[in-house]
């Protein structure tokens, strides 16, 4: 244990009931380059987040430099030495480059003022490291590109040496220049034994700059081997595992009968051109890294997100795009992901959660049919198994599962003929999991027509009629039931990156 | 059923924990300790002008309290008073028309609260701002409408702000009427639905098909009705419409609001609450006249109640963020 820099031991941590890391052990010598991979929430961010001190772990414990390591913020981790780069960027744009840079460490000169001329010069420093010799440290940051910016954020880690580097996704808004550069910077680290870890999503990069690359799944650590000795393949395998454990319970699709067309849609922003039939009863399955484009097509056709071109055919009807209530009339409903966030009304009973895209049929001339609210939200909570004591609970009363299936009966109290789902099983149990599963089969069986946004593969492969593979913005494949494998879908995931 | 005999005692501390209670028993405190205290507090005459007294703000602050459940808020209630007095007032003077006078007060309301919904709405101007820069604009307009001079304002106008039905003041007859007018809107209507639901998560109304915007520009437009209605109001009572009426309002009216238990964070309040608000408000001020208490320590009273009320509520519910 003497000469690790990082040793992780038997840490586990819980969100509520579910249990994303289960005893998770892991050495790190000085100066090494680690590739962390796993599939979306396997637990990579959950576990930096534990090493870098911004969450703590429930058991276990971990050492830098043999020395226990008990952190209760992220500041206590930065003192240490670790530093992690978010994927997300956390620059603040209305500040210069510099002042960015010591953001939290300003550094005061001759009567506690901020002494700008040092900042400033060592910011030249650390920029040069970084490949942005030619940058001048009072540039606001608002004016940079994104990629710039993420890496003025490396900058900031590196501008005083830490002992620990975490860098997560670092290069998906770098250009391949940019990214060979950084690459540059992360072997001359190790030289000086910073060690470093490097989440990714794109396996080549990994195996060509790593020395050791290990894969999370599920919260446990299943494989720990040095780049040289793997190849892209296994890694996949090592990410996908062993095949579901939930059941496909069959199709319910009505070949032929089609009822819901997708032509050359797409949004303002990244999204390409989508081309996309649905028969009557069919499950689809979006499958795609974060940010292939899965929600941004999910919102587009569902009128929340402004549409650039293209048309959607429900029914025999032709959509008004843009307007949500006007889609959820004409049949389409939405079950979106954050159930906090965009799904329920919190201050609102579990019987008002569920009615609140039915108001139009269970009114007359503008007032409330109590009564028929009453009943038909109590049958819709029965069918979907919520668990609760009554209609009237606050909803926020319920465990998150049940949350969620409040959320799921408004969209199929509609009586939709496309239900978009998106993520519907984030953050919900495994016993919840299996009986939403369930239920989007039943569903299917009464002839709604399915689209199901989704980031994990045994999910896929429980529910799917179909599954469409997104990269990077772009509609790259469909496989049907007997095309999909698992190592098909990843590599179709890969294709853009 | 059985599990009746199980819900009454949860009913029970459900009410008491309920802001809406806790006003009541101070309202009613007060109304025993001024009981004692002054022997002419529990007559009718002076409790039908306490009555009088609260109903223009319980008016003002029912559209308010929509807003409000909505997640906005609309400071601009006290100008549009004004504005819309005066120009009720001109519309009468200059017409002859009494009609007129009415439908040009109630008209000028709804178009300063259309215009507050657009600057929101259609600008995404966030109403506090929209309805600030309403504030200063309509009252401005008020001033420049009548040269900074009262214009005489009676008949219809002097029978709502004066009048008595048998004994009972119209504005106060008024206000309870329009209270159960809005309550049923408020727990009974689809448009009270999605006003909830609109402030409860506006994300989430909009993605389960709730037409947020229209919501919007429906509470802002009735807030701004009801402040053409209070102006009237107003007006009537002194016979004379000045292009001041009603200044500091907003105040009054929010607080009412608050006290009644609506939170400023949307998505919850109840209109026998702010009515509630309302009387306490007028309560305390009347208290302070007949006990002969300097009207600047009332001033301070009001901002240390609105600040109790809802401390308390905070206290309780522990910090959100």
């Amino acid at each position: 244990m003497k000469n690790h820099r990082l040793d992780i031991n038997g840490v586990t941590k819980s969100f509520g009931p579910v249990e994303v890391l289960h005893g998770v052990n892991l050495s790190i010598e000085p100066g090494a380059v680690v590739g962390l991979l796993g599939e979306n929430g396997a637990g990579k961010s959950t576990l930096m987040n534990i090493v870098s001190g911004s969450l703590r772990q429930d058991l276990g414990s971990m050492r830098l430099d043999g020395q226990e390591l008990d952190l209760r913020s992220s500041r206590d981790g930065i003192d240490l030495g670790i530093r992690f780069v978010h994927q997300e960027l956390s620059t603040i744009g209305s500040l210069s480059v510099a002042e960015n840079i010591f953001l939290g460490d300003y550094l005061a000169g001759k009567g506690g003022l901020i002494d700008r001329k040092q900042m400033a010069k060592r910011s030249k420093a650390a920029l040069a490291a970084v490949g942005l010799e030619g940058l001048n440290p009072n540039t606001i940051v608002d004016t940079l590109r994104p990629g710039q910016q993420q890496l003025i954020e490396i900058a900031k880690a590196v501008v005083v040496q830490p002992r620990l580097l975490i860098l997560d996704e670092p290069t998906s808004s770098l250009t391949s220049v940019e990214a060979a550069k950084l690459f540059d910077l992360v072997r001359n680290l190790s030289r000086d034994g910073v060690s470093v870890i490097f989440i990714t999503h794109k396996l080549e990069e990994a195996l060509a700059n790593c020395d050791r690359i290990v894969v999370l799944r599920d919260g446990t650590l299943v494989s720990d081997e040095a780049a040289v000795e793997t190849d892209k393949a296994r890694l996949i395998h090592h990410m996908v595992g062993k095949s579901s454990v939930f059941e496909w319970k069959g199709s319910a699709a009505k070949p032929g009968a089609r009822q819901v067309s997708i032509r050359g849609l797409r949004d303002k922003s990244h999204l390409k051109p989508v081309d996309l039939d649905l028969d009557e009863g069919e499950v689809v399955a979006l499958f795609g890294l974060v940010g292939a484009g899965r929600t941004e097509l999910m919102e587009t056709l569902f009128g929340f997100r402004k549409t650039a071109a293209g048309e959607v055919i429900v029914g025999n009807q032709k959509l008004r795009l843009g307007h949500v209530p006007t889609s959820v009339r004409n049949g389409v409903t939405m079950v979106p992901e954050g159930r906090k966030t965009r799904g329920i009304l919190p201050s609102h009973s579990v019987e008002r959660n569920i009615s609140a895209s039915s108001l139009d049929r269970l009114s007359h001339l503008g007032v409330m049919r109590s009564a028929t609210e009453r009943s038909q939200t109590h049958d819709f909570a029965q069918s979907l198994r919520i668990k609760m004591e009554n209609t009237q609970q606050v909803i926020t009363r319920l465990s998150g599962g049940n949350q969620q299936k409040a959320v799921f009966a408004r969209a199929v109290m509609v009586a939709p003929r496309l239900l978009l789902l998106d993520e519907p099983t984030h953050g919900v149990d495994v016993g919840a999991k299996s009986e939403i599963y369930e239920i989007i089969h039943e569903l299917a069986a009464k002839g709604m027509s399915v689209i199901v946004s989704s980031s994990e593969l045994p999910e896929v492969f429980a529910i799917a009629d179909r599954c469409v593979v997104f990269s990077q913005g772009e509609l790259v494949g469909s496989l049907t039931r007997d095309e999909m494998t698992e190592d098909e879908i990843l590599n179709l995931a890969f294709t853009n990156h | 059923m059985t599990e009746n005999t199980h819900k009454s005692p949860a009913m029970f501390t459900n009410l008491l924990a309920r802001r809406e209670t806790s006003v009541a028993i101070i309202l009613l405190l007060l109304i025993i300790f001024m009981s004692f205290a002054n022997e002419f507090f529990f007559t009718q005459r002076n409790l039908l002008n306490i009555g009088r007294q609260a109903s223009v703000v319980a008016i003002v602050a029912l559209g308010q309290t929509l807003v409000i459940i909505a997640r906005g808020i609309d400071l601009s209630v006290g100008s549009v008073i004004g504005l819309s007095a005066v120009t009720g007032a001109i519309v009468a003077e200059t017409t002859g028309s009494q009609i007129l006078g009415i439908g040009g007060a109630l008209g000028a309301g709804l178009t300063a609260g259309m215009f507050n919904a657009i600057l929101y709405t259609r600008l995404h101007i966030n109403p506090f701002i929209a309805t600030l820069g309403t504030l200063s604009m309509a009252r401005g307009i008020a001033l420049l409408m009548t040269g900074g001079i009262p214009v005489s304002f009676s008949g219809w106008a002097s029978w709502l702000g004066a009048g008595r039905i048998a004994t009972v003041p119209v504005s106060l007859a008024l206000m309870f009427l329009l209270a159960a007018l809005f309550y049923f809107v408020a727990t009974r209507t689809r448009a009270g639905r999605n006003i909830y639901a609109t402030g409860d998560n506006p994300t989430a109304a909009r993605l389960a098909g709730i037409d947020v915007d229209k919501t919007r520009v429906l509470v802002f437009a009735i807030s701004g009705l009801l402040a053409g209605l209070g102006g009237l109001i107003l007006a009537g009572n002194l016979n004379s419409a000045s292009p001041d009426l009603g200044r500091g309002y907003e105040l009054d009216v929010i607080a009412a609001v608050i006290l009644g238990g609506t939170a400023l964070s949307g998505g919850r309040g109840s209109i026998p609450g702010v009515i509630l608000g309302a009387l306490l408000m007028a309560l305390l001020g009347n208290a302070f006249v007949l006990l002969g208490v300097s009207s600047h320590w009332q001033v301070v009273t009001k901002g240390l109640v609105i600040i109790l009320a809802v401390g308390i509520d905070g206290v309780q519910r522990g910090r959100e963020d």
